[in-house]
C-alpha cells in the first residue's frame, strides 16, 4: 500500500488545464519534494489531495480513496495550505483544540503543548489568532496539521515568512517526524532544505509532471552539468582565451564552466600571469536549483 | 461523529462569544419594536376575539428575531470563513459534507432558539400570554429557524462578498419578514398583496408560532405545519447540495 496514489488526475479552470494526466505513487516513510515554478499546479494538486478542489481522476491516501472514503483518508492526512488562513474567533490553543476534535482526538494536551514549543508559539498560547503575525499565523498551521499525528504530511510551502532561525528548528522538527515514520511531501522555494531533507524529487511544470526520481538518481542523470568555478575581481579586463568558458557574467562576478582540474589550474595560472587580481574564487558542483531549471528549460 | 459535534460546539461558541452583538441586540431591537408598535398601535384590532395587540405581536417579534438571527448565524459563519480562508479547515476534515451541513444548521438554529428564550423573557413582562401549546410552539421554532438557517447557508455558500449576503437581507429577509403578519393580521390584506402574503412561509411560520400562545390563527394550523416542513425540506436540501458540490467552497 502506497501512503499517496495519484492516478490520471486532471484538474481544469473552465478552459486552463492547471493538471494534466497526473501520475505519482509516494511509498510510506519516503520525504518527497514537490518542485516547480508559480503556477506550475502544486497547489492545484495539493488542493485536490486535501480535499478543498473538485478533480477528475483517483487520489489514494494511505490506500483510501479521497473521494468514496472521504473520512478515512482525510484522517490520514495532515496538509499546511500555502495560504493563510485563521478563524479570528478562537486563541491559539483554542484552535488546536477545535481541530483536534474536528479529527476525533481527544486527550491529546501534552502532544498539542509539544507542537506549540516545537513552533515557538508558547508564548502566544492564549493569544487570538488574529493577533499574530504572517509567520506565527504560518507556525499555526503547521501546528493544526500535526495535530492528529497524521501517517501522510503534505506541507505547501510552510515556512513562507518564517525567521530563518525558527525556520531550521522548524526543518529540525519536520525532519523528525520523518524519522518517527511519518510521510512528508512538501513544496518550498528554499531549494537547499529539499536537498537536504527529501530522498524523492517531483517536478512538475504547466501541469505536467517533467521528472520523478530518487535525489541521487536525478543527480546522476544531470551529470553532464558542468562544475563551475565563480571568481570575482575589480579588474575591468578580462582574459580574451577564457571567453568562451563564461557562463554568466553579473558586474564584477564571472561564472566559468570548469570540466576537470586541469583546467582550473590553466585558468588560475592565466589570470595570475595577466596580473589579475581575483578577491573570490568558489567552485560549485550543480545545485539542485541548477537541476531544476535545467528540467523546466528542457 | 465526533467532527460533527465539535463544529456545532464551535459555531455556538463563536456567536456566544460575542453575545453582546448576537443575544442582547435582537433583544434590544425587539424592546424597541414593542415599545414603539406595543405602544402605539396597542388600539389596533387584532380581529381576533379576546386577543390584545400585545398578546398578538410579542410572539410574532420573538419570532421574527428568531428567523432573523438563525439566517444571521449561519451565512455570516460561512462568508466570514470564507473570506479569513478556516473555511478549509472544515472541509479537509474528516468530515461527510452531510454532517458538515447538519452541523451548521444545528448551531444556526440554536441560536434562533437562544435568541428567542432571550427576547421572550425580556418582552414578555408587556402583556403576552403564557404557551398554550408546546408542540405548535417548539415545531413551528424549530422548522422556521431550519428554513431562515438554511437559507443562510445557501447565502453564505453563493455570496463572496458580505454587501451581496447585506442585498439579500435588505430585498429578501427584511420584506419577507414584515410582511409576514409579525405587527398586524395578514387578512388584513388584499388582492395581490393578500396573495403575496399567502405565498409567503415566513407567515405560516409566524401564524403558527403565535397560535401556540393566543390558540387563535389568521390561516389553518395543520395546512401551514406541512407548508413550513416542505418549505424546509427543500431549501435544505438546495443547501445540502451547494455543500455537497462546493460551489463557491471549492475550487
Amino acid at each position: 500500500m502506497y501512503a499517496l496514489e495519484i492516478n490520471h488526475v486532471v484538474k481544469r479552470y473552465g478552459s486552463f488545464t492547471a493538471l494534466n494526466d497526473i501520475n505519482f505513487k509516494i511509498e510510506a516513510g519516503e520525504f518527497v519534494g514537490l518542485l516547480g515554478v508559480n503556477g506550475a499546479g502544486k497547489t492545484s494538486l495539493i488542493s485536490s489531495i486535501a480535499g478543498i478542489n473538485n478533480f477528475e481522476g483517483e487520489i489514494k491516501v494511505a490506500g483510501y480513496n479521497v473521494i468514496s472514503e472521504v473520512v478515512k483518508s482525510k484522517q490520514s492526512l495532515g496538509v499546511v495550505p500555502q495560504e493563510l488562513a485563521f478563524d479570528p474567533f478562537l486563541t491559539v490553543y483554542q484552535a488546536l483544540k477545535f481541530q483536534s476534535g474536528l479529527y476525533g482526538v481527544k486527550n491529546n494536551k501534552e502532544w498539542l503543548f509539544e507542537v506549540i514549543e516545537r513552533m515557538h508559539l508558547t508564548d502566544k498560547i492564549n493569544s487570538n489568532t488574529r493577533t499574530l503575525s504572517g509567520g506565527m499565523k504560518r507556525r499555526l498551521m503547521v501546528a493544526q496539521a500535526l495535530v492528529h499525528k497524521p501517517p501522510v504530511i503534505i506541507l505547501d510551502e510552510p515556512t513562507t515568512g518564517v525567521d530563518v532561525e525558527i525556520r531550521q528548528s522548524l526543518w529540525g522538527f519536520i525532519a523528525q517526524l520523518h524519522k518517527s515514520g511519518h510521510t512528508i511531501l512538501l513544496t518550498t522555494h528554499y531549494l537547499e532544505e529539499v536537498e537536504k531533507l527529501c530522498n524523492k524529487i517531483i517536478m512538475i511544470d504547466k501541469g505536467k509532471i517533467i521528472s520523478q526520481s530518487t535525489k541521487e538518481n536525478l543527480i546522476a542523470e544531470c551529470s553532464t552539468l558542468p562544475t563551475t568555478l565563480e571568481i570575482e575581481t575589480q579588474d575591468a579586463k578580462f582574459i580574451d582565451s577564457l571567453e568562451h568558458l563564461i557562463l554568466k557574467k553579473d558586474g564584477s562576478s564571472f561564472t566559468l564552466k570548469l570540466e576537470n582540474n586541469e583546467q582550473l589550474l590553466d585558468i588560475l595560472n592565466q589570470f595570475r600571469d595577466a596580473g589579475i587580481i581575483l578577491e573570490n574564487i568558489n567552485i560549485k558542483k550543480p545545485s539542485l536549483e541548477d537541476i531544476f531549471i535545467h528540467f523546466i528549460h528542457r | 461523529m465526533q467532527g460533527f459535534l465539535q463544529l456545532i460546539k464551535k459555531e455556538v461558541y463563536r456567536f456566544m462569544s460575542i453575545w453582546g452583538q448576537t443575544v442582547l441586540g435582537p433583544l434590544s431591537s425587539a424592546l424597541l419594536y414593542q415599545f414603539i408598535f406595543g405602544k402605539q398601535l396597542a388600539s389596533i384590532s387584532t380581529d381576533m376575539p379576546g386577543v390584545t395587540y400585545a398578546e398578538f405581536l410579542i410572539p410574532g417579534l420573538v419570532m421574527m428575531q428568531v428567523l432573523l438571527n438563525a439566517f444571521s448565524n449561519s451565512s455570516s459563519s460561512i462568508i466570514q470563513s470564507k473570506y479569513t480562508g478556516s473555511i478549509i479547515y472544515v472541509l479537509m476534515a474528516p468530515i461527510t459534507p452531510f454532517s458538515i451541513y447538519s452541523a451548521y444548521l444545528i448551531a444556526a438554529i440554536i441560536r434562533g432558539l437562544i435568541v428567542g428564550i432571550a427576547v421572550f423573557l425580556g418582552i414578555m413582562w408587556f402583556g403576552a400570554n403564557v404557551p398554550k401549546c408546546w408542540i405548535a410552539i417548539l415545531y413551528f421554532l424549530i422548522f422556521g429557524a431550519s428554513i431562515t438557517a438554511g437559507l443562510g447557508l445557501i447565502v453564505g455558500i453563493l455570496c463572496d462578498k458580505f454587501d451581496q449576503l447585506g442585498g439579500f437581507q435588505s430585498f429578501v429577509m427584511v420584506p419577507l419578514i414584515y410582511l409576514s403578519g409579525v405587527f398586524f393580521n395578514p387578512h388584513n390584506f388584499s388582492g395581490m398583496w393578500q396573495l403575496a402574503t399567502r405565498l409567503n412561509p415566513f407567515m405560516y411560520i409566524v401564524d403558527g408560532f403565535r397560535y401556540g400562545f393566543i390558540q387563535h390563527s389568521s390561516y389553518n394550523v395543520e395546512f401551514g405545519a406541512i407548508f413550513v416542513f416542505i418549505f424546509a425540506l427543500l431549501i435544505n436540501g438546495v443547501g445540502y447540495l451547494l455543500m455537497k458540490k462546493g460551489i463557491k467552497i471549492k475550487h
